[in-house]
């Protein structure tokens, strides 16, 4: 069994690596003395992929939005019941979620690890899928999709994601509307696994207290399919480089106004250049609004936002934008004021010694996020299918140059490219 | 017994003018910690005022006179984070204030990042940043107008919502119903020189337990050790745990109205078992098999069998004695969803308690009080319930007991629980 080891000596962390001959890779990052341990088993399918050409064949394939996650739910369901209550008798806490571009199954654990993790091996290589239960599903991911309706901040992220795009499915919900699960059978339920649940399209991760190579002669003995497969090609729409709408707003019951904004930026990033990119915006936003800043101390005294104002840049190999939200009285006052102070420094340039005490900042905060094996797993799966692994960030932070910075600066921070969403009270 | 969490307890450490020192010493974090909590009897009388003061805190001290030079400096300290706030455990109210940052096996060794980190902490309590020797009036005002928004913005989540307005009809008259952060309608009388008294009676006389968790030498805790000593005290505050059992009422039906597409149905009860009660282990583990989880009946029947929700889960309050069973279903099905819950707690009464519920419901327990040491707040939390109601469990005997409840204790506490309300949050008519 051919292993490779990759060494972050100043994390004091490391990736063992093993590739499965159907191309499926597996990973393990061991956390000693830790209790929980942390098993994945990922897609690299979300709900953004809903356009492609299945490999070996010309046309495209369309499916109902919303199929991606209403697969990871049904997923759970095996011929001998629900998988759920095998983790539970087990001890295990299961779980799954589906994002814009990953389905993750996953448990934690602290004892009987290898029989937990023989089910998830099991479970995920195994749908079984019925009219019935598909039914059933449909009336709790409807609940689910209502649940969310009523979510003041997922309402204005959303909203905001539409503003910013014309095409990119990014802007549609992950579970979909009532109408589109209301489209979704077996049959579009198998086509979409069959596509994208193959071992050459997926990862296996494990993080915590374990022997890695336990862990790759189980995943060696337990993966199925033996063979690689050529690529899917995923569709995406033609998205202009313009936003679709510079403010939407949307009444509904909440105390104060909320906003999210932010602003569009150009794809095509991949690997530790695509990291680059994500530092710097990050380390941009945190100069620019960051709480160590004049607009944020300014606006805060001024009460035009509070405590619930935080900012984010959201990258992936199709779409990237930035996010800058919380609950202000005036979100207009406050998307006008952030737009003129990146005008001003656009005219007097940023400061060097705010860029280094960032910097020394982000990357303490980065080694906090390295303390839990739940945040460890959330990262490796998002950044490994962006191209990269999670510890290469720490030779970015210390690699990454002011010149850097600002040529991001002037590319990301482009007012033409300012969206704004907002949701009022009723 | 997993030895990690053996190895990993809590020592206390010192205890001088009613301040609890407490250690819990850790070598797999890349961050060390320190937690401060003072608490306080849940009061009308003082429940804002309590919100507020750290909320003003926060904003400068003598040596960071604004919110921007302390964010500076916490970045220079290689993104250090402190935070501060409130949260009711019981009918407690607990102020905490906390600061952690990364460990000095990380950085260069004259950078001295915990010295710096402590003193921090200590200074943002004591030596805040003053006008004529009171709180500034500039940022008092801007604090109450956060604290107004945030009280307000209680209704933003309905999830949440739904549960905590039930829990306080349920305990309408009772220290209990105040939330945490206080109320709006007290905002208006609060004056920077009343705050600042409260600030002082705080620093003062209120209880004070301190956690310091991580990799930190012996020789850096006795430092901390010798700076809390510093702190000005004076007469301490005895926090009563009020232990009166409510006499049973009358089943009491609440509705709130809102513009929302999906109904949030809370059920509100009284268990009468506190988290010192014999009883309190049979009553976690009765709700575990009742909503405690994707194993519980709840979930499966409300959920998996009947399809009627997303989510469907009873939650305890052990410091009150309280359960709540919550769940977000079609507005119509209101009559159907209760029904189901209820059969769910008779069947339980009956003993209708499958071998598949109750064991997966203390493996469940055994998981996540294992998992407790895999956190600097996991562990300080746990350790500051114990300490607070004098239950001296450490998680290793918490599993114990747990493991030694049997099924004819779940039946027989399931009979100790009474109904008290009914709460709807639903659409406009």
């Amino acid at each position: 069994m051919d292993i490779r080891i990759i060494e972050y000596k100043n994390l004091n962390e490391k990736i063992y690596v093993y590739e499965h001959k159907s191309g499926l890779s597996a990973f393990v990052v061991p956390k000693k003395g830790y209790s929980k341990k942390f098993a994945t088993y990922a897609t690299n399918y979300g709900s953004v992929n809903s356009e492609f050409i299945i490999p070996g064949e010309n046309n495209i394939t369309r499916v109902p939005e919303g199929i991606a996650h209403f697969l990871e739910h049904k997923l759970f369901d095996q011929e001998d019941g629900s998988i759920m209550d095998k983790f539970s008798e087990l001890g295990a806490d299961p779980n799954a979620y589906t994002g814009f571009n990953q389905t993750v199954y996953l448990f934690s654990c602290t004892d009987r690890f290898n029989e937990n993790f023989n089910l998830l091996l099991r479970f995920v290589q195994n749908p079984y899928l019925t009219d019935e239960s598909i039914e059933k599903e449909r009336g709790i991911i409807g609940q689910e999709i209502k649940m969310y309706q009523d979510h003041p901040d997922w309402r204005v992220f959303f909203n905001y994601l539409g503003a910013l795009y014309h095409n990119m499915p990014v802007k549609i919900d992950i579970a979909g509307t009532i109408e589109s699960i209301s489209k979704i059978d077996k049959k579009t339920l198998l086509t979409c696994y069959n596509t994208f649940y193959h071992p050459s399209n997926m990862i296996i991760l494990v993080v915590g207290d374990v022997d890695p190579d336990d862990i790759f002669n189980k995943v060696e003995s337990s993966i199925k399919t033996k063979e690689s497969r050529s690529e899917i090609k995923r569709i995406f729409p033609q998205e202009p480089e313009t936003v679709n709408e510079k403010y939407v707003e949307l009444s509904m019951p909440v105390s104060t106004p909320q906003f999210q904004m932010g602003f569009k930026d150009k794809a095509g990033f991949r690997g530790k250049a695509l990291l680059e990119r994500e530092v710097a915006v990050d380390m941009l936003l945190e100069m620019i609004v960051g709480k160590s800043s004049e607009l944020y101390d300014s606006l805060y005294n001024e009460g035009l936002i509070n405590s619930t104002f935080s900012f984010d840049y959201m990258i992936e190999e199709d779409y990237a934008h930035s996010i800058i939200g919380g609950e202000s009285k005036d979100p207009i006052k406050v998307r006008d004021r952030i737009a003129a102070q990146i005008e001003n420094i656009k005219a007097k340039g940023l400061d060097r010694s705010v860029f280094e005490r960032i910097k020394r900042s982000k990357y303490g905060r980065f080694l906090r996020q390295l303390n839990s094996v739940e945040n460890i797993s959330y990262f490796f799966i998002s950044v490994y299918f962006k191209g990269a692994y999670v510890f290469d960030y720490a030779q970015i932070y210390d690699k990454i140059t002011f010149e850097y910075v600002n040529e991001v600066f002037n590319d990301h921070f482009d007012l033409e490219k300012l969206a704004l969403s907002v949701v009022k009270p009723v | 017994m997993n030895e990690l969490i053996e190895r990993e307890e809590v020592s206390k450490i010192a205890s001088f003018n009613s301040i609890d020192v407490f250690s819990i010493k850790t070598e797999k974090f890349k961050t060390n910690a320190i937690h401060i909590f003072f608490n306080d009897n849940l009061s009308e009388e003082n429940v804002t005022k309590n919100a507020l003061v750290p909320a003003v805190l926060r904003r400068g001290t003598e040596n960071h006179p604004t919110f921007k030079d302390l964010a500076l400096y916490l970045e220079q300290l290689y993104g250090a984070s402190f935070d501060c706030g409130v949260v009711k455990k019981g009918e407690q109210q607990i102020i905490n204030f906390y600061i952690e940052y990364i460990s000095d096996r990380f950085v260069q060794k004259d950078e001295n990042i915990s010295e710096k980190a402590v003193d921090l902490l200590i200074e943002i309590l004591t030596r805040p940043v003053l006008e004529n020797g009171l709180f500034k009036p500039a940022y008092v005002e801007q604090e109450k107008e956060n604290l107004k928004d945030r009280i307000e913005g209680r209704i933003n989540d309905k999830v949440q919502y739904a549960v905590e307005r039930c829990l306080e009809e349920l305990c309408k008259g009772e220290p209990y119903e105040l939330y945490e952060y206080g109320k709006v309608e007290h905002l208006p009388n609060i004056t920077p020189e009343e705050l600042y008294r409260r600030y002082i009676y705080i620093i003062e006389t209120l209880p004070m337990r301190v956690f310091i968790s991580g990799d930190s030498s012996d020789g850096v805790i006795e430092g901390i050790v010798n700076k809390l000593k510093q702190f000005p005290r004076g007469e301490i505050k005895k926090v009563e745990i009020p232990k009166a059992k409510k006499q049973p009422e009358a089943i009491r039906e609440i509705t709130d109205r809102m513009n929302v597409n999906q109904g949030k149905l809370s059920l509100g009860f009284r268990t009468n078992i506190m988290a010192d009660d014999d009883n309190y282990y049979a009553l976690a583990v009765y709700n575990g098999i009742l909503g405690g989880g994707i194993h519980s009946k709840l979930f499966q029947n409300v959920r998996e069998k009947a399809s009627l929700a997303y989510y469907a889960f009873s939650r305890l309050d052990k410091f009150k004695g309280l359960m709540v069973i919550s769940s977000g279903i079609e507005i119509a099905n209101k009559n159907k969803a209760i029904d189901i819950i209820r059969e769910q707690m008779e069947d339980i009464k009956k003993g209708n308690i499958t071998d598949y519920e109750f064991d997966s419901t203390l493996k469940s327990f055994e998981t996540t009080l294992k998992s407790i040491a895999d956190s600097h707040t996991g562990m300080v939390d746990f350790y500051l319930s114990q300490v607070l109601y004098s239950t001296g469990d450490t998680p290793a005997s918490f599993i114990n007991k747990i493991k030694s409840v049997k099924k004819e204790d779940v039946i027989r506490v399931s009979n100790m629980i009474e109904p008290g309300v009914v709460y709807f949050l639903t659409s406009m008519e």
